[in-house]
Formats: structure tokens, C-alpha cells, sequence
């Protein structure tokens, strides 16, 4: 055999093998999509295959609606995640751009801390949170749990110390000398910071904002705790409390599962060029 | 001083929103939970807890060396099967990620859906993995028929949600879930090799295991380094696919799948042993500082912090 036929080999068998993961790989969300529109008994039987049609898929998206309320759990989860995005992609943009542009007293200080956060155990601060939230309720009469804002403060100042680091990243790749052209022109420090480095930095904001996004949609502890009622509880919560109360309706939790996941994958399909950058960009330069 | 601070008033001014919620959010809290690992705090001393017995070390004592704990034998069964868990899936992310970075990383048709399918389970939300992981793991469930019935590999259904299956089917769905930011990383890095490295290797008459050992592996270790450290503190401190795969609140994995997390989140919010749920988080932490300058120590050379 000939060099040539011998890479020829080689490459075919790597396509092979690269097609097989990938249908290993999509087979739990294929099947996901799949029992979503089949019935409960059948996927109990192991017959869920034959029972799929497009008349269950409404079917169960009806029902689903109707027996859990499931859309009040998706408001809530868009409230808090929403503004939780804001404000985290706002803080972290000004200390990512501080961090990257300044060297400042303490900006090392600064830096390693927001790092060091990522290392405490998150049932450490959860049990002094809830029970913070407890005595400010008692004492002063303030309601932080099972409230909107008693889930997004404690979420913004989880989720902001990575994405600093993040935004770090995308803003030291800029240059100084066009943000020092515009101090020269007669720009004010936040002027030249809005006008002049805002605009380019968009790529790494559209990335470190889907990065927060996709992290808090799938925030589960705290909400667990934090939250008692349906009026805040966000949709991991909602969807436990489903199971529990439609038992064995394996349909309608995987219909469920699909329409959650559906928001999600349409950011992700929209975005995919800037998250990918951004997130090797953080990683890849360290 | 005065003047520093005037001289670099903007920059302070940017940084400022974010000291404060992180005193809000994590300073203090953490204070607070060292203090909590000091006190007696159960369902009895909830109510005021900062009248609550101050009890020095003991709290440690009964969950690290107390013969007769229930707490301690639980805690330390799930920092094994943490421990068991972390290296698993660290490693399978990570030969999972560069061998499939690898492959994607040539020139063929339809390489652009291939990427894309592979990124895919990185979007589902993890409670979504746990939840599809429990319909899929049972005992009539898909996997199990797809390995007894159509390939006829296993004589016979496996009990992977009891007995010491469990742990293997939660690294098996966690690893699943986690290949993909692997792999993008590795393939981003790959990309940035120079060809000709390559060339130079095959004129030397190099072969392909001793270019992949030479060149390749050498190259991509700072991402592996950042992988190993991003794994390392994700995966001790996970909770959701198993959480959710056995169900919140009601008995969790059962002790073959305990994780620190399942473990310590029943004993504080179910069992109300929050004075051993401090102590217990403090110690993890400690554990985890150390493994992070065992880390450091492991690739210094290799990691570059400008």
C-alpha cells in the first residue's frame, strides 16, 4: 500500500468514526425531541416510538399549560434572569474595562478576590443568605425571600466574577491609542470609555451577556432555597414541583424539558459565531 | 494616598459596583458561614441564631472524626464518590474533547453541522440533563433496551440508578454534558499549531503518534491546564444532573451516588444540621485551595497570568 492510499484509509476511517460520536452524541436530545410528542404509557412500555404524532405534540404542550400553570415558572425565569443579566454584564463590563486599562492600588487585590469567590462552596454563603434574608424580614419588616430581588441580588454578584475576567479579556485586547486619540480630541474619561471602546468591545458583550444567560437559566440551589412559592419560583423549581404533582406523566415533563430548552438553543443558534469566540478568547489566552 | 485615589478616581469609580455585591454577596456571607461552623445551630436555636451556643471546634470534631456520626460516615462516602467523580469526569472531558477536536480539526464536507452537533448538549440546561438522564437510565429505559435488545452487548438489563451503578451513570450524562466546552477550547487551540511544525516533524520522519506526542500534546497544554481547573472547581461543587436524576429532597443518590453537594444540601436544608453544613463547607473549601495550589505548583510554567 502507497502513502497516498494509506491517508486516503485514514481519513475515511476518521469521518466514520467522527459521524458515529456525533449520532451518540445527539441521540439524548433527538430522543428528547421525540418522547416529548409520544405518551406517558408508551415510554413506560419501551413503545414510546410508535405512538409519536404531531396531534400529541399539541396535545401535550396543551396540557402540559394546564396542569402546572408551566408558564408563570417561564415569566419568572425571564424576570430574574433577565435583569439579572443586565446588571451583572453592566458591572462587569466597568471592572472588566477598569481592570484591563488601569494599574491601579489594589487592582491585583481586586482581581484575585473576584477569583478567589469562584473557590467557596456554594451551600457556604447559601445557609448565612437565607438566613441573612431571615433577620432583615424579622428585624426591619423586609421581605427578601420568596421575592424577585431577594433571587437577583444574590445571582448578579455570583455570576459577575467570572464575566469580569471575561471582559477583561475581550477589553486588554484592545488598543489604547484610539481611546488616547479621543482623550486628545477634547473626550471626557467615560466619554472616550462609551464612544470609542463600548462599540468595539460589543463581541465580548454579546458573549460574556449569553455566558451569564445560559449560566443562570440553570441556577437550581438557590432558587431552591430562596424561593417558597409559585409567584417567584423560577422554572427548575417549577418543574420539580411538576413531577411531583402529575406523576408519571413522562410526556408532558419531557414536552416540558423541550420547550425550556428551545429559548435557550435559538440564543445559542443566533449567537454561536460571538459565544464561540468569546469563550475560547477567555480560556484560550488565560 | 489622597492623591492615588484621585489620580485613579475613575477607575475606582468602575470597580466600586462590584465590591459592593461582592461584600454583599460573598464577603460577608462567608464570615458569616465560618461563624456558623463555630455555633450550634439547629431547628431548636433557628430562631435567633445569633443567640444560638457558641461551640468552638466541635462542630468540625463531629463531622470529620466523631466515631459516632451518621453525618460524618455520609459526608466522608461523598467526598469519596466526589473525589471518584471529579478525576472521572476531568479526564473524560478532557480525552472525550481532544479526540474530537482532533478529528473535527481537518478539511471535509460537513464539518460546520458536525461542530455544531457536537456543541449541542452544552445548551441543555442541567436540571434538563438530569431529568432526561432518570427516563433514560431506568430499568425499561432506552439505554438499557438499546444495549440489551439492539446491540446485544449486555445479556441482560443494568441497574443503573441503584446499587453501585449509580455513580458510573452520573459521570457517564455529567461528562456528556461537559465535553463540548472541551472540545471547542482544544479545537480553537489546535488551529493555532503552525503547519509547519508538521512538516519539519514528517521530513524528520517523525510518525503520527510521535507528532501528536511532540507537537501536538506540548502545545495544548496551558488549555489543559485551564480545563483542569475549571473542571476541578465546576465538578466538586456539582449538584443539578444529580439532584435532579434522583429527585430533590426525597433521598437523592443514596449513598453509591452522594455527592458533596447532595450530601451537604440534605443535611443543612432537610435535616437541619446547619453547624455541621458550615463546618462541612469550610473544610471543602480549604480542600479545594489546596488542590488549586497543587494545581498551580503541577503548571507554573505552562500558565501565563498577565
Amino acid at each position: 500500500m502507497d502513502y497516498k492510499t494509506k491517508r486516503k484509509i485514514k481519513r475515511i476511517a476518521s469521518q466514520v468514526l467522527l459521524w458515529i460520536a456525533v449520532i451518540i452524541v445527539i441521540f439524548p436530545i433527538v430522543y428528547l425531541v421525540a418522547i416529548s410528542g409520544s405518551t406517558s404509557n408508551s415510554i413506560r412500555t419501551g413503545t414510546e416510538f410508535q405512538h409519536i404524532s404531531i396531534h400529541r405534540y399539541i396535545k401535550n404542550f396543551i396540557e402540559m399549560q394546564k396542569n402546572a400553570n408551566f408558564f408563570n415558572y417561564f415569566k419568572n425565569s425571564l424576570i430574574v434572569i433577565t435583569i439579572t443579566t443586565f446588571i451583572a454584564l453592566t458591572l462587569s463590563i466597568f471592572a472588566g474595562y477598569a481592570l484591563a486599562k488601569f494599574k491601579f492600588p489594589g487592582s491585583n487585590l481586586f482581581g484575585i478576590t473576584m477569583l478567589s469567590t469562584q473557590l467557596i462552596p456554594p451551600t457556604l454563603i447559601l445557609i448565612p443568605m437565607y438566613l441573612i434574608f431571615i433577620t432583615i424580614q424579622r428585624t426591619i419588616g423586609l421581605q427578601l425571600i420568596d421575592t424577585y430581588y431577594g433571587l437577583i441580588i444574590p445571582y448578579v454578584a455570583i455570576f459577575t466574577p467570572m464575566s469580569i475576567w471575561v471582559m477583561r479579556g475581550f477589553f486588554a485586547n484592545l488598543p489604547s491609542e484610539l481611546e488616547e486619540a479621543a482623550r486628545i480630541d477634547g473626550c471626557s474619561r467615560f466619554q472616550a470609555f462609551r464612544l470609542i471602546m463600548l462599540p468595539l468591545a460589543t463581541p465580548g458583550i454579546i458573549a460574556t451577556g449569553i455566558f451569564i444567560f445560559l449560566t443562570a437559566w440553570d441556577e437550581l440551589m438557590l432558587a431552591s432555597v430562596l424561593t417558597t412559592s409559585a409567584k417567584v419560583q423560577t422554572i427548575p423549581i417549577g418543574i420539580r414541583l411538576f413531577i411531583g404533582r402529575i406523576q408519571n406523566r413522562f410526556d408532558l415533563t419531557m414536552m416540558a424539558a423541550l420547550v425550556i430548552t428551545i429559548p435557550v438553543a435559538i440564543i445559542f443558534f443566533a449567537l454561536q459565531k460571538y459565544f464561540v469566540q468569546g469563550m475560547t478568547a477567555g480560556a484560550v489566552k488565560g | 494616598m489622597k492623591k492615588t485615589i484621585k489620580k485613579y478616581s475613575f477607575a475606582y469609580l468602575l470597580i466600586l459596583p462590584s465590591i459592593i455585591s461582592l461584600f454583599i454577596v460573598q464577603v460577608i456571607p462567608s464570615l458569616q458561614g465560618l461563624y456558623i461552623s463555630l455555633i450550634k445551630l439547629n431547628q431548636f436555636t433557628f430562631k435567633d441564631f445569633l443567640k444560638a451556643p457558641f461551640v468552638g471546634l466541635q462542630n468540625y470534631f463531629f463531622i470529620l472524626f466523631d466515631p459516632n456520626s451518621m453525618v460524618r460516615v455520609g459526608l466522608l462516602g461523598a467526598i469519596r464518590n466526589s473525589a471518584i467523580f471529579t478525576i472521572c469526569v476531568i479526564s473524560g472531558t478532557l480525552v472525550m474533547g481532544l479526540g474530537l477536536a482532533i478529528l473535527l480539526n481537518q478539511n471535509f464536507k460537513g464539518k460546520g453541522l458536525a461542530r455544531t452537533l457536537l456543541l449541542l448538549p452544552w445548551i441543555i440546561p442541567t436540571y434538563i440533563v438530569g431529568l432526561l438522564a432518570s427516563f433514560m437510565y431506568s430499568y425499561d429505559g432506552i439505554i438499557n433496551r438499546v444495549l440489551v435488545n439492539i446491540l446485544h452487548i449486555l445479556p441482560e438489563p443494568l441497574s443503573w440508578k441503584v446499587g453501585p451503578l449509580t455513580l458510573v451513570s452520573i459521570i457517564l450524562i455529567t461528562i456528556w454534558r461537559f465535553f463540548p466546552m472541551t472540545m471547542l477550547m482544544y479545537l480553537a487551540a489546535l488551529q493555532g499549531i503552525s503547519k509547519d511544525y508538521y512538516e519539519a516533524a514528517e521530513i524528520d520522519g517523525a510518525n503520527d503518534l510521535q507528532k501528536f506526542w511532540y507537537i501536538t500534546l506540548p502545545f495544548l497544554k496551558p488549555v489543559t491546564a485551564m480545563m483542569i481547573l475549571y473542571g476541578l472547581i465546576q465538578h466538586i461543587y456539582s449538584f443539578n444532573i444529580a439532584a435532579m436524576m434522583f429527585g430533590l429532597g426525597s433521598g437523592y443518590p443514596g449513598k453509591w451516588g452522594d455527592l458533596i453537594m447532595t450530601n451537604l444540601m440534605r443535611n443543612s436544608f432537610s435535616l437541619w444540621q446547619y453547624g455541621p453544613g458550615g463546618a462541612a463547607s469550610i473544610v471543602l473549601m480549604l480542600l479545594v485551595l489546596l488542590l488549586v495550589m497543587v494545581w498551580l505548583k503541577i503548571f507554573k510554567d505552562s500558565i501565563t497570568i498577565e
